[in-house]
């Protein structure tokens, strides 16, 4: 049985939590450009704490960037006003490259933006403050080019396993550095690794998943490990990761893994962020959270999200239907 | 003369090294390349889209498979060439304007390439007119959009809306994919196709070049 607060403060709730993956939908909140947001932590708590005001979320989050660590690592980024930002290029090539390459220290670069923000977070009261951060593998596809990374794993493993291992290491102060911040968790995403297959999600990711959160998780902190483009077949390779805590996309059926792990294990997800919450109307998208929350309602062990990271263009009415949605099943359902 | 279903093997198992060596010892046995390409090549890229399909298979499976038959057909292409045979099709592919993701867009051209497509390969950031360019000046009968974001999707009705302008719609059939795309997206833009899958992309390809 886990005990960690997280799980606690799931399993104690009698309503159904969510914690839709929603930072840039409320830019407009904080008159803030998707720039502001991943460079400055007052604009993320600005954001996080208005829409917390709007929809008393038991759940405040850091941003999602993938793009913070590998920057650190080196990689060159691209910037624009209103998007996340992208890698581009290829930081390492070749086994010597990956053997050279320095490791950062957590607070490199843009990573102690979100660091502080966690920090900040912490003022907003009875809140489950949740940092982020990019998994080991989905870390190492962006240093030496995401195609690149994916054939690696079968024509030069051991290039990839050099370089997630320097990932490993940083991933893990940064762990320590978020739970130091105040973190009551961090959604740790790790989507590149849901394109492998189940085997090579075990060699690439879930090894070094455990081995990074072996000693980091305890009462006060967990880690809810994301894999948006992972699939039901890819399950028990993400559970070896002995974590207790996993948020998934789209492409998972949820309803069947629900009934696959057991009931310590608390799953997230999983409306897709571009076809549900971006291309519906509000009705629609009430619809869409309605049947989710009627067809997990047997499962206690579950809390309602995105399937992923909500875009800057998704509008906030669509957001507001999402938590009307919720609302509304939780003043007529209780979770037992 | 080694069996050619070896060829069949190297090509589904990704080993690019034995796809070129059985290749280049069947050219020179004088094998009709055409019978490499039909009867195992192909074949094999077909199973390597069941076996992903069925999640037997997984995109590195998917990328080698597509660089072993790339390695094979470098051998076979100068003598298609000569022969005067045509290639399935010539796709313009690439990632929409403001758009810098590429591995669905380099999966895509992989398994085109695979199914005996003439690619040109566009790159990411793309803007319209360089489509244009590809259909006009390239002959492209084929173009090929892929988007990863919600807020650069509208590059492809940019894309459809110019290429229809530049006069050249009818020349060309236009597939779209990528995560946030939906038939129904693709329907309301007036593209010829959505494909959701890499695997299925051949079929697509073969089903609106046929319309």
């Amino acid at each position: 049985m886990d005990n960690s607060g997280l799980s606690q403060r799931i399993r104690s709730s009698l309503q159904r939590e969510a914690m839709p993956i929603a930072m840039y939908p409320g830019l407009s909140l904080a008159n803030a450009r998707v720039k502001d947001v991943i460079t400055n932590s007052q604009i993320q708590f600005d954001i996080q704490a208005a829409l917390h005001a709007r929809y008393h979320t038991k759940f405040v989050l850091s941003a999602m960037d993938l793009s913070a660590e590998a920057e650190a690592f080196g990689c060159e980024v691209h910037f624009s006003e209103n998007e996340i930002p992208s890698i581009v290029g290829r930081r390492v090539t070749g086994i010597d490259e990956a053997k050279k390459l320095s490791i950062p220290k957590p607070g490199d670069g843009r990573t102690g933006v979100y660091l502080e923000t966690v920090s900040k977070l912490r003022k907003i009261s009875d809140v489950i403050v949740v940092g982020g951060c990019i998994g080991p593998f989905s870390l190492a596809a962006r240093i030496v080019g995401v195609t690149e990374a994916l054939e690696l794993t079968a024509s030069e493993p051991d290039l990839m396993h050099s370089v997630i291992e320097k990932c490993s290491i940083f991933l893990g102060e940064y762990l320590r550095a978020f739970k130091t911040a105040g973190a009551h968790g961090v959604l740790m995403a790790e989507p590149a690794a849901g394109l492998l297959s189940p085997r090579g999600l075990s060699i690439f990711s879930s090894n070094y998943i455990r081995e990074i959160t072996r000693s980091i998780e305890c009462e006060t902190f967990s880690v809810i490990l994301h894999n948006c483009a992972a699939k039901n077949v890819h399950l028990p390779a993400i559970l070896a990761t002995g974590l207790h805590h996993f948020h998934f996309g789209a492409p998972m059926d949820i309803i069947k893994a629900l009934s696959e792990v057991s009931s310590d294990i608390y799953l997230f997800g999983n409306l897709d962020p571009a076809r549900v919450f971006c291309q519906t109307t509000r009705d629609e998208m009430k619809e869409k959270t309605n049947e989710l929350l009627a067809s997990t309602a047997r499962f206690k062990n579950f809390v309602i999200s995105s399937g992923c990271d909500l875009p800057p263009n998704c509008f906030l009415e669509n957001l507001d239907g999402f938590f009307s949605a919720v609302e509304q099943y939780n003043s007529v359902y209780s979770i037992v | 003369m080694r069996d050619l279903h070896a060829l069949y093997d190297a090509v589904l198992n990704g080993d690019s090294k034995n796809a070129k060596a059985i290749t280049g010892e069947a050219i020179e046995e004088g094998i009709d390349p055409m019978i490499l390409v039909t009867q195992h090549m192909v074949p094999a890229m077909a199973e390597v889209g069941r076996r992903f399909e069925c999640n037997e298979f997984f995109v590195p499976e998917l990328l080698i498979a597509a660089r072993a038959m790339k390695a094979s057909l470098e051998l076979i292409r100068p003598l298609i060439a000569n022969s005067g045979i045509q290639p399935a099709g010539k796709v313009a592919i690439g990632t929409v304007q403001g758009d810098l993701h590429d591995i669905g867009k380099n999966l895509v051209a992989a398994m085109l390439e695979g199914g005996g497509y003439e690619i040109v390969d566009l790159g990411v950031n793309v803007p319209p007119e360089k489509f244009i360019s590809a259909v006009r000046d390239n002959k492209a009968n084929l173009v090929a959009m892929s988007a990863l974001l919600t807020t650069t999707m509208p590059s492809m009705k940019k894309t459809i809306d110019a290429i229809k302008e530049a006069g050249v719609r009818d020349r060309v059939k236009i597939l779209i994919g990528g995560a946030p795309i939906s038939q129904r997206y693709a329907d309301e833009i007036g593209a010829d196709g959505y494909c959701d899958s890499a695997a299925k992309v051949c079929k697509m390809a073969a089903q609106v070049l046929a319309e």
